[in-house]
């Protein structure tokens, strides 16, 4: 049986019975999956390859929707409601439950256009307040002092780390209530990374923050909770401390030993 | 004898017969590159593109009206081809993608573009200029139109689906409706390879001659009612370059000149921006 941790403060997203079959399959990539998010705090994801924690990820935001077939039950609770109803609206979901991917995905335009994206997405289209959104974005997300004297520039032409911290201020630009990342430093740099993970750390008295990694070190450096998945079920959700020095279940523990992953 | 002394002459060997035939590619080009040049501005002067065209044997004629029906009919072919071609490969890589349907349309597409034009021709011959009794200016850009369709069509497609999936993803990811994905950021994102598929599609039936035979003719003077027949470089070409007459081959040199350069230039034109894309 799973050790699921109680987590007695308030609760961004609860997934209840989470059951996911992708297109094409027939045998479920998530099974009967029920854990809590805590608020306000940073919660990661941790399990061999094929564990599933992507494609939880990705039901947060309804990204499963983008490709015909996928079939999924149970309920995720987000703000009093079951976000996985036929009548959700993903438009509006998708501006609450913001997303960073493994690889930046700076569009094809310049640095303040992409920060600008998705607020004007938003009908914001006041100069003045457009101006003052992206600089605090880019600030927040640590990147304005290389930004500001280029921000006509292609965006394209940031390094890497650059892009993905671009990325990070064009998500929290919109102003979201949780943030999702998945795997968001496995094509950087260790400096990079560093920067990516410090930055996380500072969000979370904003946003509530799952993060998918592979990475342990990383999951013990930024996360508040760890939640330990194996072959579709959440094996172990505790506070990451414990987690990596006493883990509960036999699992986790052979996993986070290097014993097999 | 080594085996890095075999692999250095098999190299060799490989990069001379290499280097060999790109040089007699090249040869043949300048070749006849060279041949228009001397004939083609030999035959040059204001009067071609000011007098419309004439009997033989006065020297007063001109290819005027044939540009002007050479742009008419490339223009109007373009004005609906261009944006159906890349409205349908739009279709194709974003929401039928590996549909049966739209597998359907790759497959005949990519026949429609192997097909002789002539026989396109005969086609809107019998779907436009037999019933109409006449041959007209229309008919000839609706030729144009379905031969340049599927080359746009496909490279659309095609270079919309290089564009990475994660950037769509982050699109909707920030609560983006789709139609906007796809004409804020894919769209962007394969620019300069939808912008190369336009100019080659306009390049290649700029220089068709055979399809324009059987629907928009030829006249020997200006006209610019695309209802009536319409002059062209191509059948103007064709018709002074086979006549008797020695101005008429001059004129018939210098539409192929006029011709080739607005060709080259437009592929040009497509290179110089697509480099100028990927140095930014």
């Amino acid at each position: 049986m799973a050790t699921i941790v109680d987590i007695t403060e308030e609760q961004a997203l609860k997934v209840k019975n989470f059951e996911f079959t992708y297109a094409g399959s027939d045998e479920p990539n998530i099974k009967k999956l029920t854990m809590p998010i805590a608020k306000h705090s940073i919660t990661a994801l941790i399990g061999p390859s094929g564990c599933g924690k992507t494609t939880l990820l990705r039901s947060f935001n309804r990204m499963h929707d983008l490709y015909p077939a996928n079939r999924y039950s149970g309920e995720i609770i987000f703000k009093d409601r079951n976000i996985l109803t036929k009548n959700e609206d993903l438009i509006k979901l998708r501006t609450q439950i913001g997303m960073i991917f493994q690889k930046p995905t700076a569009f094809p335009m310049s640095i303040f256009d992409n920060v600008a994206y998705g607020l004007r997405l938003q009908g914001v289209k006041n100069k003045t307040e457009l101006q003052d959104r992206v600089e605090k974005a880019l600030q927040d997300a640590a990147i304005w002092q290389e930004a500001k004297d280029r921000l006509k520039h292609d965006a394209n032409g940031l390094s890497g780390g650059q892009q993905q911290r671009l990325c990070i201020a064009r998500a929290i630009a919109v102003e979201p209530e949780v943030l999702l990342f998945d795997e968001p430093t496995s094509a950087l740099d260790p400096i990079s990374t560093a920067g990516i993970e410090e930055l996380i750390v500072g969000l979370k008295e904003r946003v509530s923050i799952i993060i998918v990694t592979h990475n342990m070190q990383q999951a013990a450096r930024v996360s508040d909770y760890t939640g330990f998945m194996y072959l579709g079920e959440l094996v172990e959700l505790s506070p990451t401390e414990e987690l990596f020095v006493t883990p509960k279940e036999r699992l986790t523990e052979e996993y986070i030993t290097g014993k097999f992953g | 004898m080594t085996y890095t002394q075999k692999r250095v002459i098999a190299n060799s060997i490989v990069m001379a017969l290499s280097t060999l035939s790109a040089l007699i590619g090249i040869g043949f080009l300048l070749w006849i590159l060279s041949i228009l040049i001397i004939n083609g501005v030999d035959a040059l002067s204001m009067t071609i593109f000011l007098e419309e065209g004439a009997p033989p044997g006065n020297e007063s004629g001109g290819l005027k009206h044939a540009l002007i029906g050479q742009l008419m009919l490339v223009g109007y072919a373009s004005a609906f081809g261009v944006p159906l071609g890349i409205m349908a490969g739009t279709y194709l890589s974003e929401y039928g993608l590996k549909s049966k349907l739209s597998e359907t349309i790759r497959d005949i597409s990519d026949i429609m573009m192997s097909a002789p034009s002539i026989v396109i021709g005969a086609f809107v011959y019998a779907i436009v200029v037999a019933p109409s009794g006449q041959f007209s200016g229309w008919a000839g850009s609706i030729a144009l139109m379905i031969i340049m369709l599927p080359i746009i069509l496909r490279t659309t497609d095609d270079m919309l689906q290089l564009v990475p999936s994660t950037l769509r993803e982050a699109a909707f990811a920030l609560g983006t409706p789709k139609y906007k994905v796809i004409t804020q950021v894919v769209y962007r994102g394969a620019k300069a390879g939808i912008l190369t598929g336009v100019m080659l599609g306009v390049a290649r039936v700029a220089g068709e001659t055979a399809p324009l035979l059987f629907t928009s003719f030829n006249d020997n003077f200006l006209n610019t009612d695309m209802s009536q027949p319409m002059a062209s470089l191509t059948v103007t070409m064709y018709n002074y370059a086979t006549s008797p007459y020695e101005d008429w081959q001059k004129l018939g040199w210098a539409a192929a000149f006029i011709l080739s350069m607005f060709i080259l230039t437009l592929n040009i034109l497509g290179r110089l921006f697509l480099l100028k894309r990927k140095g930014k």
